[in-house]
């Protein structure tokens, strides 16, 4: 079973970047005017932050880690492990996170590694950071989550383009044997994986002229194997079920009340159906679920670090919250996470 | 309200037909309306109603009332 209690490990800080260019659905050539006002409605999307091609994930992450850094007081020397979470790296080897140790003045004694979880993301890398540190053997990680998803699909599929964001997090952890239980419990169901998918371009499909060729696949659709792409039916049956059942059982083992030990539930920002649906299915009180989908869109693993930055900047800034995250996207994977964060150093959102 | 009153609720609601249309020959395959967002509201208020969690695959196979009444059926709700 994939359950961790991990202690010694403080989240000392979040910080995000996202891109200045502002797109909101009405502008968005593929869909009509009474498409988009639907989309609004229902999806909930209003606009979205997107980078031009010259920047990539590992851009936007180094500024939001940049800014943390200056504002934590940290030493550059003073890191041990830098975690670079995105399925959208600068290149396909070497590891994006390697990079970003030249990059960012880091040094030669840091410990990289590059993690590609998708939209779980950000639970994956603290699960990962903050092991590490849990023994004291190294002191101090940066988790660097963020995505340009958008790019990685056919600008001409309707059912992905108004969907996501581009956006890049930074989590800074340190050893504290102060620090609240992290506590933290995740799924995988292999068997989905096609919902969620980049059909060409990898070892077992590698990219030929036929990967380029597109089809039209109806409502909207027109993408080539080479493209991401999202059988929406699917994902949403994984996504209102499999998610919801993990967080009532997690709490129910943990005992906790939704109504009165939990400051904030912060839900993956996969779509407004989606998270709507699950915040319904487990009785969350509203006014502790905050959305930011509507101004940011889909932001992958960079969703609830996002969410910190956004929306509760000033109350996790000024003390002690206690937190239940969920997120669930490529695998099919999903995760549950309870911590007690806080205070801790949230700068002002970041433009590249 | 009893439980098929209640499950015949949800199909009147979703695809505003009277109860009496109702039967085993009413399915994705018959009703023209039937597309994934009316399957998922199917879902959704079927969850509501009997206070149910429905696996991913139940969600995929809710494609007719027949399916749709076994798969409640199974979640320990009696008719």
């Amino acid at each position: 079973m994939a359950k961790w209690r991990i202690n010694n490990v403080r989240i000392a800080g979040v910080s995000a970047c996202v891109p200045e260019n502002v797109v909101a659905t009405e502008d968005i050539d593929i869909m009509t005017p009474e498409e988009a006002e639907t989309f609004n409605k229902t999806v909930g999307i209003k606009r979205r932050h997107i980078a031009d091609e010259s920047v990539c994930a590992s851009d936007m992450c180094q500024k939001a880690a940049e800014k943390l850094l200056e504002e934590l007081g940290w030493e550059r020397d003073s890191i041990d492990v830098l975690i670079f979470e995105s399925v959208t790296g600068d290149y396909k080897t070497p590891p994006t996170s390697c990079l970003l140790q030249d990059r960012m003045g880091l040094p030669d004694t840091t410990f990289c590694l590059d993690m590609p979880m998708g939209c779980c993301g950000c639970l994956y890398a603290i699960t990962v950071g903050s092991n590490l540190l849990t023994t004291g053997n190294v002191k101090r990680a940066l988790l660097l989550i963020g995505d340009t998803a958008l790019r990685m699909g056919s600008m001409k599929d309707k059912s992905r383009v108004p969907l996501f964001g581009d956006c890049g997090t930074a989590v800074a952890l340190e050893y504290d044997p102060s620090a609240g239980e992290i506590v933290v419990d995740f799924h995988t169901m292999g068997s989905g994986y096609e919902a969620l998918m980049t059909p060409h371009g990898g070892f077992r499909r590698p990219a030929t002229p036929e990967s380029f060729v597109e089809e039209d696949f109806g409502n909207g659709i027109v993408r080539a194997p080479i493209h991401t792409m999202i059988n929406g039916m699917n994902v949403f049956s994984f996504a209102i079920s499999k998610p919801p059942k993990s967080v009532d059982k997690f709490m129910a083992d943990e005992g906790i009340d939704r109504n009165t030990d939990v400051d904030y539930f912060l839900i993956h920002q996969a779509n407004k159906m989606i998270v709507d649906r699950v915040v319904k299915k487990l009785k969350l009180p509203l006014d502790k679920v905050p959305y930011n989908l509507e101004e940011y869109g889909n932001l992958g693993g960079a969703s609830i670090p996002s969410l910190m930055v956004t929306r509760l900047r000033d109350r996790l800034t000024a003390g002690s919250c206690r937190l239940l995250m969920s997120s669930f996207g490529l695998g099919l994977s999903w995760g549950t996470m309870s911590a007690t964060v806080g205070p801790m150093v949230i700068p002002e959102v970041q433009y590249i | 309200m009893n439980n098929i009153d209640k499950f015949n609720g949800i199909f009147t609601e979703v695809f505003g037909v009277a109860a009496d249309a109702l039967g085993d020959g009413f399915s994705k395959d018959t009703v023209e309306q039937w597309d994934s967002v009316h399957q998922l509201n199917l879902v959704s208020l079927a969850e509501e109603a009997f206070d149910i969690m429905l696996d991913p695959e139940d969600i995929m196979a809710f494609t007719s009332y027949a399916n749709a009444k076994e798969i409640v059926a199974n979640q320990g709700i009696e008719f």
